[in-house]
């Protein structure tokens, strides 16, 4: 007769399923059939049910767009190129330690307001020689050709009082032209590609914050 | 899913693109465990539009939360207490009441199950078990029940690691595990039951149709 009761059988069995099955846990399994016949049903359900899991499907392609729209929707995804220009400021603002002033920075949002609606507006785009970007440079020049001169006026007075801020600020002013240069590459050769307008649009962006933080240094000093 | 760029990214990495809002940790995080929440889910509510539901669901909540993630527990383990506690929201809702675990389970569980299980006619389970018998019965379970059985059994979590998704204790967690399979073992061998009976029948009428002849 074996040491334990069908109570306490019980009690065991899903320590009997794990495997630990001590000396009088077996004698009694040897013994009673009843109980022999839950711990098989036991294993039975088990087995079934680790075989249910591997057949499991992955949920239809649909579920990821509508999360990843409702995640934008919540703004809980940012915007690459968001996230891009907020990164530059970020960086501005670590390496010279300052923070672009709402007065200056301002005066050249106001002046992108203009380029951004030279960007979205609808163009006739009947020619083959890409009027979009012609009307695009007939805009934004005149904003370009401002911001040199500010940039060249403000790295020029920084020169003498604080060189290595100057030539850092000169390095990255380089970093944004090109940045704009190879976005109108890009609108160059897809000139309907939105995509490539935004982009052209945020180079511009940064370079008119990187200017108004340049200002900002050389008005109020380190 | 399809595959796209962020594939090989380990999750560590995509949990920290994510904590920045960037959609490829988001996206990566989905590819890494959608598969076993979904499954998880439809476990749980035995309808494949439901579980999607509720998966999209449970990666929003994850997703909302994600910067407050620290890494003091397993971050599936994390997200796994998200869909579960989405899924019995959502059972909650559709039995009507607001309910703890402990109401999750059936009434007369503490009454003791010893007594029920050896007081029917001894029918092995054995070889008559089929996946959509077993999920039928898993869709009966109480919620409390059903989830330590699914996570245990179907999913292959250990028991301290369902007492933290479940947020009980370890042996409330072997206690509902024991009292799902119990219940499991009878609904299955009702099923088993039945079959006999609706197979003992259809002989009778074979032979009362011969015997007409």
């Amino acid at each position: 007769m074996s040491a334990i009761g069908c109570q306490e059988f019980l009690s065991r069995l899903d320590d009997w399923m794990e495997g630990k099955r001590p000396a009088d846990t077996q004698a009694h399994w040897r013994e009673c059939s009843r109980c022999r016949s839950v711990a098989g049903d036991f294993e039975a359900i088990r087995e079934a049910a680790r075989a249910t899991a591997v057949l499991d499907a992955e949920p239809s392609p649909h579920v990821w767009p509508a999360l990843r729209a409702q995640l934008e929707q919540e703004g809980l995804i940012h915007d690459r190129r968001e996230r891009r220009a907020a990164g530059w400021r970020e960086r501005l603002g670590a390496a010279f330690g300052i923070h672009p002033r709402p007065v200056l920075a301002g005066a050249y949002l106001t002046a992108l307001v203009a380029v951004g609606v030279a960007l979205v507006l609808p163009t006739g785009r009947q020619s083959s020689e890409n009027p979009w970007m012609a009307h695009t440079r007939t805009a934004t020049e005149p904003l370009q050709a401002h911001l040199a001169s500010a940039a060249h006026d403000t790295i020029s007075s920084l020169q003498s009082s604080d060189p290595v801020v100057a030539a850092s600020l000169h390095q990255n002013l380089a970093i944004v032209d090109n940045y704009i240069a190879l976005c109108e590459k890009s609108v160059s050769e897809e000139p309907d590609n939105e995509v490539a307008r935004d982009y052209l649009y945020d180079a511009y962006h940064q370079k008119a914050a990187l200017v108004a933080q340049m200002m900002e240094r050389g008005e109020y000093g380190p | 899913m399809r595959p796209t760029e962020t594939g090989d990214v380990p999750e560590a990495e995509a949990i920290r693109l994510a904590q920045q809002g960037d959609g490829a940790g988001f996206e990566r995080l989905y590819q890494l465990h959608s598969r076993r929440v979904y499954s998880l889910c439809f476990r749980m509510v035995g309808n494949t539009t439901e579980a999607e539901d509720l998966t999209q669901e449970a990666f929003l909540q994850l997703f909302r939360k994600i910067g407050t993630f620290r890494g003091e527990s397993a971050f599936s383990t994390w997200l796994h207490r998200l869909a579960v506690n989405v899924v019995l929201m959502k059972l909650r809702k559709k039995s009507g009441k607001e309910a703890s675990l402990d109401e999750l389970t059936e009434p007369d569980e503490e009454a003791g199950t010893a007594g029920r299980d050896f007081g029917g006619p001894d029918l092995k389970l054995s070889g008559s078990l089929d996946r959509v018998n077993l999920q039928r019965a898993i869709e009966q379970l109480p919620p409390g029940y059903k989830t330590a059985f699914v996570l245990h059994d179907v999913q292959g979590y250990e028991h301290n690691e369902i007492a933290e998704i479940m947020g009980c204790s370890i042996g409330n967690s072997k206690s509902q595990l024991h009292k799902a399979r119990m219940r499991l073992r009878e609904l299955l061998q009702e099923t088993v039951r039945d079959k006999a009976r609706a197979a003992r029948r259809a002989a009778g009428m074979a032979s009362a149709a011969r015997d007409e002849e």
